[in-house]
């Protein structure tokens, strides 16, 4: 590293008012503008990959759940992916369906707490008490399909844990028309609030080039001009039955990334709708049993590409797993891309804020 | 006495919640971050939530299943709070390490170890409203003639 002319060093963290989960930002400054900055974890490991090996894997369904509350049901439907993958097993037509109806409801109140930390992040109280508001109605959405709020075990091997009933996927496309309207509103009150805008457009710029080097994933990739950072185009079912397009837009700031969240709510919307209304009949689990093996396989969490490898053995006992989360890479790319250069302090907070991190997941 | 009566009318409206995060897998967080919002409404009770910051907290939300760097660190900051305090400990990881009590693990559960709880809510993660329930019905208790029971020390 190049000498640079630094100041003061300040410490945010590990429990600071900005920050939701602990950890240690240190910002070297020069005056009020950050030159450099450094990040310190480990204040959440709890050695969720050590524990995993060696149990059966209908326990450690539970466990892979457990990396993430936040985005849970995308850990364990990848993780039950890559199992079906090892023992090639299929899920059924209608089992596909659902798991997209629930990825995505999931995906929505992610999306809606992100934004809401970022607003919180520049002190825009009222917003993020609005969108609060409107979260709650996707987790009743969730809880009616799958029983409980935050972790489901919707997915099992080849199938999903129960069926849903007509009357239920009425009540989510009822939720949905109750929370496009509020949701658009409050979109259209950030794109254009001057004052929001003045905390958001053109801080924290990541370039095109930049979002490669890392990589970057998830939204703050395609917030960069990288629409194939979306995995959900690999991925099988999105892929063929949905006929998925990522959104991308090229700005690279915080405007960006909070407004590409803000689509993707609606373009979730959109699939849940599509899921809905093609649901086949049929069942809802397919019979299987997991044989040895070891294989990749990467979701599209709502934070970026979610990538498990899984080594089980004959006895369907998970012989070695790794997980690599998507914060991970986005972490890096803010410490080193967007932190550097912020023109101030409390914009460094709004940047850290803008790129959704979720710590839990990132130290396992 | 009318102070004491002042005081246990005012302590049972105005408290300050700080929650810490020691090793939580955040579904027990971000459903205490959803208890201030407006269905469930934390603050309509006289609880602030917002800023977590010790040194003016009267309650102490303690998610997670400690771990190992928590471990010094949590009593320095139980010292930090003020008197009189009330921790509350979330979820199942904080009342026994719940899931990520098992072999191979990296942490060191429960929470009772290190500080003093009042009060524990089981659940993976619990409820909203029971959050707001186990923190309106503790914490009057402990705050009741607080005064009083520390001259009688
Ligand atoms: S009790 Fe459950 S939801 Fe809460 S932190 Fe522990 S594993 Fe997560």
């Amino acid at each position: 590293m190049t000498e640079k002319n630094v100041d003061v060093s300040i410490p945010i963290g590990p429990l600071h008012p900005a920050l939701k989960e602990p950890l240690r930002i240190k910002l070297h400054t020069e005056g009020e503008r950050v030159v450099d900055a450094e990040v310190e974890l480990g204040y959440m490991h709890r050695g969720i990959e050590r524990i995993l090996k060696g149990k059966p894997w209908n326990k450690a369904v539970y466990l892979a759940e457990r990396v993430c509350g936040i985005c849970s049901n995308i850990h364990c439907m990848t993780f039950i992916e890559t199992l079906e993958k090892i023992s090639d097993v299929e899920p059924t037509p209608r089992a596909k369906y659902l798991r997209v109806i629930v990825n995505e409801l999931d995906r929505i109140q992610s999306h809606l707490i992100a934004n809401v930390s970022y607003f919180l992040g520049i002190e825009h109280e009222t917003l993020a008490m609005y969108m609060l508001d409107v979260r709650e109605n996707s987790m009743d959405a969730l809880e009616i399909v799958s029983g409980n709020r935050v972790h489901m075990t919707w997915n099992v091997l080849g199938g999903v844990r129960w069926d849903v009933e007509d009357h239920q996927l009425k009540m989510i496309l009822e939720t949905l028309d109750k929370m496009e309207p509020r949701v658009r509103r409050y979109r259209g009150m950030f794109a254009h609030g001057p004052l929001l805008q003045l905390r958001s457009k053109g801080i924290g710029v990541l370039s095109y080039e930049d979002a490669t080097k890392v990589p970057a994933v998830g939204p703050v990739a395609r917030g960069s001009g990288h629409p194939e950072s979306d995995w959900r185009l690999r991925h099988p079912t999105y892929r063929d039955i949905f006929d998925f397009k990522a959104i991308s837009r090229k700005e690279g700031d915080n405007t960006a990334r909070v407004l590409i969240r803000f689509d993707e709510i609606f373009q979730s919307m959109d699939l849940i709708r599509d899921a809905i209304d093609n649901l086949p009949e049929g069942d809802i689990k397919n019979r299987g049993k997991v044989k040895a093996g070891e294989g990749f396989h990467s979701g599209e969490a709502p934070r970026g590409e979610l990538k498990y490898f899984v080594k089980t053995d004959s006895a369907g006992k998970i012989d070695d797993i790794t997980i690599r989360t998507p914060t991970r890479l986005n972490l890096e790319s803010c410490v080193g891309y967007m932190l550097a250069g912020s023109p101030s302090i409390a914009d460094a907070v709004a940047i850290y804020a803008s790129i959704d991190p979720c710590i839990a997941c990132t130290e396992g | 006495m009318i102070t004491d009566k002042l005081k246990n009318f005012v302590r049972r409206k105005s408290f300050h919640v700080t929650y810490v995060d020691t090793g939580s897998c955040n579904g027990c967080s971000i459903e205490v971050l959803a208890t201030i919002c407006p269905r469930y409404d934390i603050e309509q009770y006289g609880i602030f939530v917002h800023h977590p910051n010790p040194r003016e907290a009267d309650v102490l939300l303690i998610t997670g299943c400690v771990t190992e760097q928590w471990k010094t660190k949590l009593k320095e900051l139980y010292d930090k709070v003020p008197e009189p305090k009330v921790v509350v400990a979330i979820g199942a990881c904080a009342c026994s390490g719940g899931i990520f009590d098992q072999e191979g693990k990296r942490t060191h559960p429960p929470l009772k170890n290190f500080i003093p709880v009042a009060a524990e809510i089981p659940g993976c993660p619990p409820r909203p409203s029971e959050i707001l329930d186990a923190i309106l019905g503790v914490a009057p208790i402990v705050f009741k003639d607080y005064d009083k029971k520390e001259a009688n020390k």
